[in-house]
C-alpha cells in the first residue's frame, strides 16, 4: 500500500474547526489586553530607548541612553541607586519571608475562624494606599524627642535619632517600614501551602520523635520550597522595583542614600523629562531582573515541583 | 447559547477599553476663531480651551471656573475646561501629558521649570497672539521670569517671595527692635544675637523646615542674603561655586550646632506650628500671606470653636527680611508662578490666538487683583495693581516690609540658555541639597560639602564658566 491509500484510511481534521475558532474568541480578549496594556508599552520603551525623546520629533541617538547610564562618573546616580536597591532588596525581602513563614506557622494550629481573623489582620496594610501610610509612618518617624520611635528609644536611654534625615539611619528607616507593613499576602500565601501538607509526615515524624524545629527543618520547610521560590521571585522583583517608598518617605535624601533605581527613573522621565534615558534606564533594570529571577530558578528550583 | 453571552461580554470588554483609550469627543477638535473667506466675514468657529491649574489660592479654582464662565459671555464661541490638580500631582500630571502630547493649553507653572518644557519642545512662543499693549501691562522684570533665551513662552500670575516670619511679641520680648528689622534689614550677626535671646526651656530661637526635599528652601533663601540670588551672574558665570557658598555653608554649620534650631530633621507642616504653639519665635521658609493664617488662628482661638490649632496661642506675625551674611548687599528670594501655553496635538495658529487671549484675560485685572488680595502680595501687572483693593484687615508694616522685599527680587540675567537652567536645576537636585542635608546632619563639614559641589559645577558647566573668589 502507498502513502497515498495510507491518508485515505485516515479521517482527515480540519486545520481551523469551529472548536478553535471559538477558542480563539475567547483568548483573544485576555491577548488583547495583555497586547495593549503590557506588551505595547515594553517594546515602545524599547523603541523610546534609542531616541532622545521629544513629543514632537523625537531624534535618534542610538544606543547613547544606555551609554549615558552605565558610564561611570562621580554625578552618575545610577550606580549608587542601584547599589541601594540591591542593598535594600538583599535585607528586606529575605527578612520579610523568614517573618511571613514564621508568623503563618504560628497561625497554623489556631481554629479556621481565629486563622480568618490573623489573615485578615496581616492583610489589612494591604489594603491601604500607599500614600496614606506613608504619611503615617512620616509620624513615626518623627526626629523631634517627641516622636513614637524616639520615645520608645528614649524607654532604653538611647538618644534620639534624625531616622530620615541622616544617612546612618535613612536607608534602616525604609527597611524597618518594609519589613513592619507588608505581609499580608505572603502569609496567606504560605498558610494555604501549609495546609496542602499530609498530616501522616508529622504523625510519622511523632512516632519517631522530632521536636518541633525539626519538623520545621526536615518536613514544612521542603515541602513549602516552591511556595517560598514563588514568593523571592515575585518579591525579588518588586523590591527591585521600589519607588513609593522613598519618593514619600525621603525623596532620596540624605545624600542620596535612599535613591532606588524607580525614583531615579521616575525622576528622569517627569521632573527631567528625559524620556529615552528613563526607558533605557527601565529596559536595563528589566534585564536585571530577568536574570536575578533566573538564577534564583536554577539555584533553587532543581528540586521544585509543581 | 454560553458562548454568545461569552462572546458579547468578550466584545463589550475590549470595546470599553478602547473606548477608554479614546481622544475624547471628536466633534470637540480645534478650529479657528475665525474665518474671511472671499471677503466675507464667516462667524467665528467654535473652539475649547484647556487650563490646567493647582488650588493657588483657596478659592482660586472655584473662581477659575466662574472666570471662564464670563469669559465664555464675553466671546460665547469660546469655551474653557479647567483641570484641577493638586499641588502634590500638579507637576508630575502636567510633565506625564506633555510627554505623551496630550498637555493642556494653558498651565500653572513655576517660572524655575519652563526650560524643561522648552527643551521638551512644548512651550509655546506668546508674542505673535498678543499685542504688544497687553504685554506692556506686566512687569518687565516678572515677564523676564517667563522668558528663556528672549522666548517669552508665558505670563506671570504673581511674583512670591520667601523669607523668613516670628511671633512679633516674642522677637519683642527678647529686644528685637521688629519696625527697624522690617524697613533697614538685618545682618546675620544680629539674628544669631536674637535667635540665642529667644532659645529658652522648650523655646527654639529659630526653626526651619529643612527635611528631605526642603532643604533646597534653606538655600535659597539664606542664600540670597549671601549674595547667590541666581544660579548664573550677568556674565553667566555659575555663582554656586563662589566664596559666598562657602561662607553660607559656614553660618549654617553654626546655627544647627549652636542649639538655637533643632538639630534634627523638621517637615515642612512643623514649623508653622512650632511658632504657633509658642515652641519656636522665628520661623521659615515664611511666605506674606502667613499673616492669614495667623489672623484665622487668633480669631478661632477668641470664638473658642475648636477649629483653633492644638496648644496654640494668640500672637501677631511678623514677615522679616532674611539677613545678610558676610557683608552682602540685601536681597530677598523670589520666584514667579504663571501660566504657560502649551503645544499639544490640537494646535493651530488659530486656536493659539484664543489660548493667549484667555491666558491675558486670567492673568490681568480684577482676576489677578482678588487672586493677590489671598496671597497678601501685589500685582505684577498695572490693570491688576489699578483693580486691586486692599483688605483692611492687613498688618501695614508686613505690607511695607513684603513690598519692600519684592523690590530686591532680580530675575535671572538675560542669555542663560534651556540647557543651563535644566544643568543649574539637576545640579541643584542631584548634589547641592544631598550634600547640604549632610552638613544639616552634621555629618559633613562646610568646607567638604563646598568642595562637592565646586568639583561637580566644574564637571557639568568647566571650571572656565564658574565663578571663582566673592562675588561681585
Amino acid at each position: 500500500m502507498n502513502k497515498t491509500q495510507d491518508l485515505r484510511l485516515k479521517p482527515r481534521r480540519k486545520f481551523f474547526n469551529d472548536e478553535d475558532r471559538w477558542g480563539y474568541v475567547f483568548i483573544a480578549a485576555a491577548m488583547i489586553i495583555f497586547a495593549v496594556f503590557t506588551l505595547y508599552p515594553v517594546i515602545n520603551a524599547v523603541y523610546t530607548s534609542f531616541f532622545d525623546y521629544k513629543p514632537f520629533g523625537s531624534e535618534y541617538v542610538g544606543l547613547q541612553n544606555y551609554v549615558e547610564t552605565l558610564k561611570y562618573s562621580k554625578r552618575n546616580l545610577f550606580y549608587k541607586a542601584a547599589w541601594n536597591t540591591l542593598f535594600y532588596t538583599v535585607i528586606v525581602v529575605p527578612l520579610s519571608l523568614l517573618i511571613s513563614f514564621s508568623v503563618a506557622v504560628m497561625i497554623l494550629p489556631f481554629k479556621k475562624r481565629t486563622q480568618s481573623v490573623f489573615k485578615a489582620m496581616y492583610y489589612l496594610p494591604g489594603v491601604a494606599s500607599g500614600v496614606a501610610l506613608s504619611v503615617v509612618w512620616l509620624w513615626i518617624y518623627d526626629s523631634s524627642p517627641d516622636g513614637l520611635f524616639n520615645q520608645l528609644l528614649a524607654l532604653f536611654h538611647i538618644p534620639a535619632q534624625n531616622w530620615l534625615s541622616s544617612t546612618k539611619t535613612s536607608m534602616l528607616s525604609l527597611i524597618i517600614m518594609a519589613l513592619l507593613s507588608s505581609h499580608g499576602t505572603s502569609i496567606i500565601t504560605y498558610i494555604a501551602a501549609l495546609h496542602g501538607i499530609d498530616n501522616s509526615y508529622f504523625e510519622a515524624a511523632e512516632l519517631d520523635g522530632a521536636t518541633f524545629l525539626q519538623k520545621i527543618r526536615l518536613i514544612v520547610w521542603p515541602l513549602v520550597k516552591p511556595t517560598t521560590l514563588f514568593l523571592l521571585v515575585t518579591g525579588v522583583i518588586g523590591s527591585f522595583q521600589v519607588f513609593m517608598n522613598a519618593f514619600m518617605m525621603t525623596g532620596g535624601g540624605p545624600d542620596n542614600s535612599t535613591t532606588m533605581i524607580g525614583l531615579l527613573i521616575y525622576n528622569n522621565a517627569f521632573v527631567y523629562a528625559k524620556y529615552g534615558l528613563a526607558c533605557a534606564q527601565a529596559i536595563l533594570l528589566a534585564i536585571v531582573i530577568a536574570i536575578v529571577s533566573l538564577f534564583q530558578f536554577k539555584l533553587m528550583g532543581v528540586d521544585v515541583e509543581y | 447559547m454560553k458562548k454568545l453571552i461569552a462572546l458579547l461580554l468578550c466584545v463589550a470588554m475590549v470595546g470599553c477599553m478602547f473606548t477608554a483609550c479614546g481622544n475624547g469627543d471628536a466633534s470637540e477638535t480645534t478650529a479657528p476663531a475665525a474665518n474671511q473667506t472671499g471677503g466675507e466675514t464667516q462667524a467665528p468657529k467654535d473652539d475649547k480651551i484647556v487650563i490646567m491649574a493647582p488650588p493657588v489660592t483657596g478659592g482660586y479654582l472655584e473662581n477659575l471656573k466662574v472666570w471662564a464662565k464670563d469669559f465664555h459671555e464675553m466671546y460665547p464661541h469660546l469655551t474653557v475646561e479647567v483641570i484641577e490638580t493638586s499641588w502634590g500631582d500638579h507637576n508630575g500630571k502636567l510633565a506625564t501629558m506633555a510627554q505623551a502630547g496630550e498637555a493642556p493649553d494653558i498651565a500653572e507653572i513655576s517660572s524655575a521649570t519652563i526650560g524643561t518644557f522648552v527643551e521638551m519642545g512644548v512651550a509655546v512662543d506668546i508674542k505673535p497672539y498678543l499685542s504688544s499693549e497687553r504685554l506692556a501691562d506686566y512687569d518687565t522684570n516678572a515677564l523676564n521670569y517667563m522668558t528663556v533665551e528672549g522666548t517669552v513662552y508665558g505670563l506671570p500670575l504673581y511674583l512670591t517671595i520667601q523669607s523668613i516670619g516670628a511671633n512679633k511679641d516674642m522677637l519683642e520680648s527678647v529686644g528685637a527692635d521688629v519696625e527697624k528689622i522690617q524697613t533697614e534689614g538685618w545682618t546675620y550677626e544680629q539674628f544669631l544675637d536674637i535667635i540665642k535671646a529667644g532659645t529658652k526651656d522648650n523655646v527654639f530661637g529659630f526653626v526651619f523646615a529643612n527635611a528631605g526635599v526642603t532643604a533646597s528652601d534653606f538655600i535659597n533663601i539664606f542664600g540670597s542674603g549671601a549674595g547667590l540670588s541666581n544660579n548664573f551672574t550677568e556674565d553667566l558665570k555659575y555663582t554656586f561655586t563662589s566664596e559666598n557658598l562657602l561662607t553660607l555653608l559656614k553660618a549654617v554649620e553654626e546655627m544647627t550646632q549652636s542649639g538655637y534650631m533643632p538639630n534634627y530633621g523638621v517637615e515642612a507642616g512643623q514649623r508653622l506650628v512650632m511658632c504657633q504653639t509658642g515652641n519656636a519665635m522665628i520661623f521659615g521658609k515664611a511666605m506674606p500671606l502667613f499673616e492669614g493664617n495667623f489672623l484665622k488662628n487668633n480669631a478661632a482661638l477668641e470664638a473658642n470653636d475648636g477649629s483653633a490649632v492644638e496648644n496654640s496661642l494668640k500672637m501677631d506675625y511678623a514677615f522679616l527680611p532674611v539677613p545678610t551674611i558676610g557683608g552682602c548687599q540685601e536681597s530677598c528670594y523670589g520666584t514667579v508662578d504663571g501660566l504657560i501655553a502649551m503645544r499639544n496635538n490640537n494646535t493651530t495658529e488659530e486656536h493659539l490666538k484664543n489660548v493667549a487671549l484667555f491666558m491675558d484675560y486670567i492673568c490681568s485685572g480684577d482676576r489677578i487683583a482678588s487672586c493677590m488680595n489671598e496671597l497678601y502680595l501685589s500685582p505684577v501687572c498695572q490693570s491688576g495693581r489699578d483693580a486691586l483693593v486692599l483688605d483692611e484687615s492687613r498688618d501695614p508694616a508686613n505690607l511695607a516690609c513684603a513690598s519692600r522685599c519684592i523690590d530686591m527680587v532680580k530675575a535671572p540675567p538675560a542669555g542663560v540658555t534651556a540647557e543651563m537652567t535644566a544643568n543649574a536645576k539637576s545640579l541643584m537636585d542631584e548634589v547641592i541639597v544631598p550634600k547640604f542635608q549632610l552638613l544639616l546632619a552634621g555629618e559633613a563639614s562646610a568646607e567638604e560639602v563646598y568642595k562637592s559641589i565646586c568639583d561637580a559645577a566644574f564637571d557639568t558647566f568647566g571650571e572656565e564658566n564658574c565663578v571663582s573668589g566673592k562675588l561681585a
